[in-house]
């Protein structure tokens, strides 16, 4: 509820909080029996994971301390793990640009200015060689390191981007086989989609990663990386592919026959009358799914992948730290959270600057 | 007739005479494509698993697994830094062994029927025992399961422990609850509250949790009831036995390094001055051990140089040099109470 414009925000807070939680001496004791317990639950974190914390890095001992809380040492210790994986000690600045590369392609290309098919075109192209090139560095010259060696954020990220970015023209390409006319082209889509579909992401990656080497000749087969890379995409393409189904179903058919009717060929109006509105009727879908992808990447781990979650496993798994896997999981969570809440704040922005589009 | 029969005899023993000098030379295809390839393609985890398989602070492999790796990789391509650990998941091992993925798979794997037959693999000698054990809290005062009476047993959900467990306390007539969790950490946590009486595990990971997971590990003991033990061993590709017996003698020449008391610190010195012709041959020093794998005299000695011998192998892995101080038990030389041993290097 928005403030009315007579008052302060704190003026509209208190006199929301008075009217809703103290109403009532039964409302009041409730209140501050629930914020008490709020406050007692918040102390006790904060107790852990900052006043009793051990930060220094050098001090595993000091962390077996019996009134020793959070042990943030196994982050300061193991975090070049956490975020690179096995990718080689001497070569992380390679990896932490390439993570930089990633998140400005992806950044940018949430920038209206280039929102034309050039622009995006440059941008994708460029940010995905600079990733691969200091990723891999023997076209340029630096130390090669194989796509076996990638790890950690920067791997996560990397199949995150690619996925998205391969997925979403092909989820288009299919939605719009699926509305096709041609009874063949219609057929074909559906058949692809409905067959991924309603096969788990599990058994399409384990089938691109194990299966598809032992079917196909060396020559055929490329990296691991790609193939799994592929197979995520085109899963992600086939719910995508729906979600912009549903985008160009709320569109009124008299649209497309007034479009007809004015002389315009299919791709004038796809592109001019129903790309628009699909794009707006399927966004809240669509980011939907850009989160949960970002999520789901973490399942490359059954296929050996080093994604985050891996490198997080391995970096508590060994002797010294292996009690503190508490402390990872938060650094790790935290990590998410942060990439998660900007998608869903920009996907906010979008939808605010879409309703101004509107009117 | 029985003239027929003896000539029969005496040609397939000449006929296999005649041969074996061409069998034994015959090199093996998966040390062939190594060789090709430059490196070893040996199996990693995705993630750690104590003292087998973990990834130190500089963001390399290390383990008991990826030493017996790398000794692989001095034994048939001469360096160590010429094996690549490619991270698989338990389920991707044996797929990823057949598909040429790896080319062999050396992660804490137990030697069953079922994947020795029906998935097409050959085993190595084991080089690691252990088996199902049970820990419980020092206060109860008992030292073998015949004492938990009654008692409930913790578990991680999913395993051959759960049903070992459960046989064994059968057996011996003993009444027990069983509560299994999903998770490691639900295990510990489940124990630790006071959840459970006992806590169930594979031996090695067991005593790895108590040394590190749990607050007080002195006051916790492990019975001495040992329920299975499985033996663990190299896997490879079915069909390649010039393959299996290359792993087979670098475990074999390891452990009979432990066995002639060769270690990491006095190679030099034995090479120099062999005490007997057989750790003469083991170094190398006469000819021997590597013609008949298709590999150099010196492997061994190499081998043995850069990692020790296996009982070192183990120590800084497992040992007392680990944060684990696992005792070698039955992983020890037959010599000296365990069961490892190592065939005859004549």
């Amino acid at each position: 509820m928005a403030a009315p414009p007579t008052m302060s925000r704190l003026e509209w807070l208190r006199h929301e909080l008075t009217r809703r939680a103290f109403a009532t001496p039964a409302d009041t004791a409730i209140t501050l029996a629930v914020a008490a317990i709020l406050a007692w639950l918040i102390w006790l974190d904060l107790d852990w994971a900052v006043v009793r914390a051990v930060w220094s890095a050098e001090a595993v001992d000091t962390c077996r301390a019996k009134d020793a809380g959070a042990c943030w040492s196994v982050i300061a210790a193991r975090h070049r793990l956490i975020l690179f994986g096995l990718y080689p000690y001497e070569e992380h600045w390679r990896s932490t640009l390439a993570c930089g590369a990633i998140i400005a392609t992806v950044v940018l290309s949430c920038i209206p200015w280039f929102w034309a098919l050039r622009r995006l075109a440059t941008l994708w192209v460029t940010g995905f060689a600079g990733y691969f090139l200091l990723m891999e560095g023997s076209p340029i010259g630096l130390t090669q390191v194989t796509t076996d060696q990638w790890g950690g954020l920067s791997l996560t990220l990397f199949l995150f981007a690619s996925v998205v970015l391969l997925g979403m023209p092909m989820g288009l390409g299919l939605a719009l086989m699926r509305r096709s006319s041609l009874p063949l082209v219609q057929l074909v889509a559906s058949l692809v989609i409905d067959f991924i579909r309603s096969l788990p992401l599990l058994t399409t990656l384990f089938t691109a990663a194990v299966v598809v080497p032992i079917l196909l000749p060396d020559w055929l087969q490329g990296d691991k990386i790609w193939r799994v890379i592929i197979a995520f995409a085109l899963f992600f393409a086939c719910y995508q592919a729906e979600v912009f189904r549903g985008g160009f179903q709320a569109i009124p058919k008299g649209q497309f026959e007034a479009g007809q009717a004015m002389g315009l060929g299919y791709w004038r109006v796809l592109a001019l009358i129903a790309l628009p509105q699909v794009f707006r009727n399927a966004l809240p879908s669509t980011i939907n799914m850009v989160v949960i992808t970002f999520k789901e990447t973490a399942i490359v781990v059954i296929i050996g992948f080093f994604d985050i979650l891996a490198s997080a496993n391995a970096a508590f798994g060994t002797g010294d730290w292996a009690p503190y896997y508490m402390e990872v999981y938060v650094f790790v969570g935290l990590i998410y959270w942060g990439f998660i809440f900007s998608l869903g704040q920009y996907g906010e922005y979008l939808k605010d600057r879409m309703a101004v589009a509107r009117h | 007739m029985r003239t027929w029969k003896s000539v029969l005899v005496v040609a397939a023993s000449a006929a296999s005479i005649a041969l074996a000098p061409m069998a034994a030379s015959a090199e093996s295809a998966t040390l062939k494509t190594a060789k090709d390839r430059g490196t070893l393609l040996c199996s990693g985890h995705n993630g750690s698993y104590f003292g087998f398989v973990e990834v130190n602070d500089k963001n390399e492999w290390k383990g008991l697994d990826i030493d017996l790796c790398r000794a692989l990789a001095i034994a048939v391509l001469g360096s160590q830094d010429k094996v690549q650990i490619v991270p698989l998941s338990w389920a991707q091992r044996f797929p990823a062994l057949q598909s040429g993925d790896v080319d062999v798979v050396i992660k804490a794997t137990g030697w069953t029927m079922g994947r020795d037959t029906e998935l097409g693999l050959q085993f190595s000698l084991p080089y690691f025992f252990g088996g199902a054990q049970i820990m419980v809290r020092k206060e109860l005062d008992i030292t073998t399961a015949e004492g938990l009476d009654g008692g409930t047993v913790c578990v991680a959900a999913g395993t051959t422990i759960e049903r070992i467990v459960a046989d064994h306390l059968k057996t011996i007539g003993i009444e027990h609850k069983m509560v299994s969790y999903e998770k490691t950490a639900e295990v510990i946590s489940g124990y630790t509250s006071g959840r459970c009486d006992a806590y169930a595990a594979w031996g090695p990971n067991l005593a790895v949790l108590r040394a590190t997971q749990i607050d007080a590990p002195d006051e916790h003991v492990i019975l001495e009831d040992k329920l299975s033990s499985e033996p663990i061993a190299a896997a490879m590709r079915q069909g390649d036995d010039e393959w299996v017996d290359i792993v087979n003698w670098m475990l074999a020449a390891l452990i009979k390094a432990e066995e002639l008391g060769v270690t990491s610190a006095n190679v030099e010195e034995m090479t120099a001055n062999p005490p007997n012709p057989t750790v003469a041959r083991h170094l190398g020093v006469d000819a021997g051990m590597g013609e008949r794998l298709g590999l150099r005299d010196t492997w061994a000695r190499e081998m043995i140089t850069a990692m020790g011998n296996f009982g070192e192998i183990y120590e800084r892995n497992l040992g007392q040099g680990s944060p684990y101080k696992l005792d070698r038990g039955l992983n020890n030389l037959w010599s000296n109470g365990g069961v490892l041993y190592a065939p005859i290097l004549d």
